[in-house]
């Protein structure tokens, strides 16, 4: 949601400020707290005031998202020819008008560095620069600040648990109201939506159809074209979903080959003693960060398919169907980049279960064709690429990477979704049929796609840690360890955790009492009857 | 912790502009640089500079700074008081250059304690 959209003029020295002014006023609205206020404002004003001195005109654009505000401020300017100079502190290129006022000490772009949590400078000199960055509240803490795309709905829970045992993060607690989720554990993988039978949790925006659909292209994930049945064919939904009224239909399966190739060209060229990780799934991103985080630097230099695709399509509407609420989340607050729509495949089942019968018939009774020739599946490298999937595999496969135990192997591509992204719980197919479907469609040839290199190396998430301040974390560290001793063990999930440990950091984190624990008190009584 | 009476004594400034309201300060940043001004701005910080802007008002406004302290007796002109007066931000003289008006404040923050 954009808070804020304000017009900065160049050489406009009087009004500079003016835009971090209604930013300060926003975010005051909002009760942000004073230190992330501080670095907002400080890393708002240099970016304006980079406007101000060197530029014709700019905009600022801020955008609000769950614990954090991700600015822009774009401008029309003679651009920065080289980026990594500017960085530089002190190096300046300006004039002396502004240096007369104390502006243009070379400190600009440092000092919003050093406030944010993200930045990313794009520039095309001659023409203008894009100044993006990210503010987290409380990123010591980054309890609930966390952008994800899981709904919970607590009037649908029937309290089952079974959300509770499927989260691979535990990241779920059954409270008395329904499911809670610790949104900075949360990976935004399907698991508790596959699990859960009444829709208590599910994908945010799962019900919305596109807002238009003149001159928008509608990007499809290439397992939701193998949906319909033996007959239909990847092809024919693909001409179906041309038919709905869009400008273009692409589908990701040219995307996620060229990631493929790319990642496999990278590892062959930078051979370490760990696999190259492919950064083909967003919720394996996720939970890499959060919790294999030295693992980040053998992730190939590559955004995932779907942001690939947004970014060829760079400023043009387009509408992108999601498998996974990472992937959601990966399109809705990436930044830098233009905003696009995002829907769930449910829409495009009810558009087409519609028109698709038609379009079957239509087919049928036109010439048959010769059969188009099976397309030889991707197989290139697949020696030296190990491909697993589903998140738990994925976390021990990891876990042996991270022990420098898969040195035979060059690429490591890993699905949180069992057999890929064929296995989304928002899909209706079995997932092996639709992927078997896949491998033998003939692709018809889409020109463009490509890997796209990320912006900047991805950051660790430090949502697990125990305490802001080393030395508190350390006495909780030891307080959970004598409480896990000191809880059954038995994983019962009545208190709501999904775990004894689990409960036992809601315990030490002030999440939960330790009264909870049913066993706990069964045993207390007891002993108290034995001891009388 | 000073208030902009103390201040004024230290410094032996004149006081332009006394908004509504204590305005107290326990830290000192000196700096003629936008950028630096900004980082080292906080609620409880005065700011000594000689750069006599309208901008230099707007970014103390911006940051909560109580009070600046302009340098070497350069009167601001009615724009900039107005300016401050508007954003509640206190504005001094000091007739001292930076050097000078910063030690004075010095030895009155820190209560005649030498720097070791």
């Amino acid at each position: 949601m954009t808070v804020l959209d304000c017009e900065i003029l160049g050489g406009d020295f009087a009004g500079a400020g003016r835009a971090s002014q209604a930013l300060k006023k926003a975010l005051a609205s909002i009760g942000v707290e004073a230190a992330a206020m501080r670095r907002a404002l400080i890393a708002t004003y240099e970016a304006e005031a980079n406007v101000v001195i060197h530029a014709r005109r700019g905009r600022l654009h801020v955008y609000f998202g769950p614990g954090q505000i991700d600015v822009e401020v774009e401008d029309e300017g003679p651009g920065i020819p080289d980026i990594e100079l500017a960085m530089k502190e002190g190096y300046s290129t300006a004039p002396a008008e502004a240096r007369e006022l104390g502006f243009g000490a070379g400190m600009g772009l440092p000092n919003i560095r050093r406030a944010t949590d993200r930045l990313s400078v794009q520039s095309t000199p001659g023409s203008g620069t894009r100044v993006a960055f990210t503010i987290r509240f409380r990123p010591e803490e980054c309890a609930g600040s966390h952008a994800h795309s899981l709904r919970v709905d607590p009037a649908r829970c029937r309290r089952c648990a079974h959300c509770l045992r499927a989260c691979p993060t535990a990241a779920l607690r059954l409270r008395e109201a329904g499911p809670e989720l610790l949104e900075h554990r949360c990976i935004d993988c399907t698991r508790c939506i596959a699990a859960c039978a009444t829709s208590a949790l599910s994908m945010r925006g799962s019900d919305a159809g596109p807002a238009t659909r003149e001159g928008t292209t509608l990007v499809l994930p290439e397992p939701v074209v193998h949906q319909f049945g033996p007959s239909a064919g990847g092809g024919l939904a693909r001409e179906a979903a041309r038919r709905l009224g869009f400008a273009a239909v692409w589908t990701l399966g040219p995307w996620h080959d060229a990631l493929s190739e790319a990642t496999l060209a990278h590892a062959t060229g930078a051979r370490g003693p760990r696999p190259t990780i492919s950064p083909v799934c967003p919720a394996v991103l996720a939970l890499i960060a959060i919790r294999f985080p030295s693992l980040l630097p053998d992730v190939a230099p590559f955004v995932t398919p779907a942001e690939a695709a947004r970014h060829e399509l760079g400023a043009q509407p387009a509408a992108f169907i999601v498998l996974c609420p990472a992937e959601r989340t990966t399109l809705t607050s990436t930044m830098g980049a233009p905003r696009v729509e995002v829907l769930a495949p449910a829409w495009l089942f009810r558009e087409l279960g519609s028109s698709l019968p038609a379009l079957r018939r239509e087919r049928a009774s036109a010439e048959p064709g010769a059969a188009p020739p099976a397309r030889p599946i991707p197989e290139v490298g697949r020696d030296r690429v190990l491909r697993v999937t589903s998140v738990e595999s994925v976390a021990r496969v990891l876990e042996r990477a991270e022990q420098g135990q898969l040195a035979d192997l060059h690429v490591l591509e890993l699905y949180a979704c069992r057999e890929g992204c064929f296995g989304s719980p928002l899909l209706v197919e079995d997932p092996h049929i639709a992927r078997h479907r896949a491998a033998l469609e003939v692709r018809a040839e889409e020109t463009g796609a490509r890997a796209v290199p990320r912006p900047e190396p991805m950051a660790p998430r430090p949502g697990l840690r125990l305490d802001p301040s080393m030395a508190e974390a350390i006495k909780k560290l030891a307080r959970l360890d004598a409480l896990v001793q000191d809880l059954p063990g038995r994983d019962c999930g009545s208190c709501g955790a999904p775990t004894c440990s689990a409960f036992a950091e809601d315990v030490v984190l002030g999440r939960a009492l330790l009264a909870a624990c049913a066993h706990r008190r069964a045993g207390q009584e007891e002993e108290r009857c034995s001891s009388t | 912790m000073l208030g902009l009476a103390e201040i004024a004594e230290a410094a032996a400034a004149r006081v332009v502009v006394a908004p509504a309201g204590a305005r107290t300060v326990d830290r000192v940043y000196a700096g003629d640089r936008i950028s630096d001004l900004l980082e080292c701005s906080s609620a409880s910080t005065l700011i000594v500079t000689n750069l006599a802007s309208r901008q230099l008002v707007e970014l103390a406004a911006l940051m909560d700074v109580p009070a600046v302290c302009l340098l070497s007796g350069a009167e601001p002109d009615p724009e900039l008081a107005r300016a401050a007066e508007a954003s509640g931000t206190a504005l001094l003289v000091s007739p001292h250059d930076m050097f000078e008006t910063c030690g004075r404040l010095w030895a009155r923050l820190s209560g005649g304690r030498c720097a070791e």
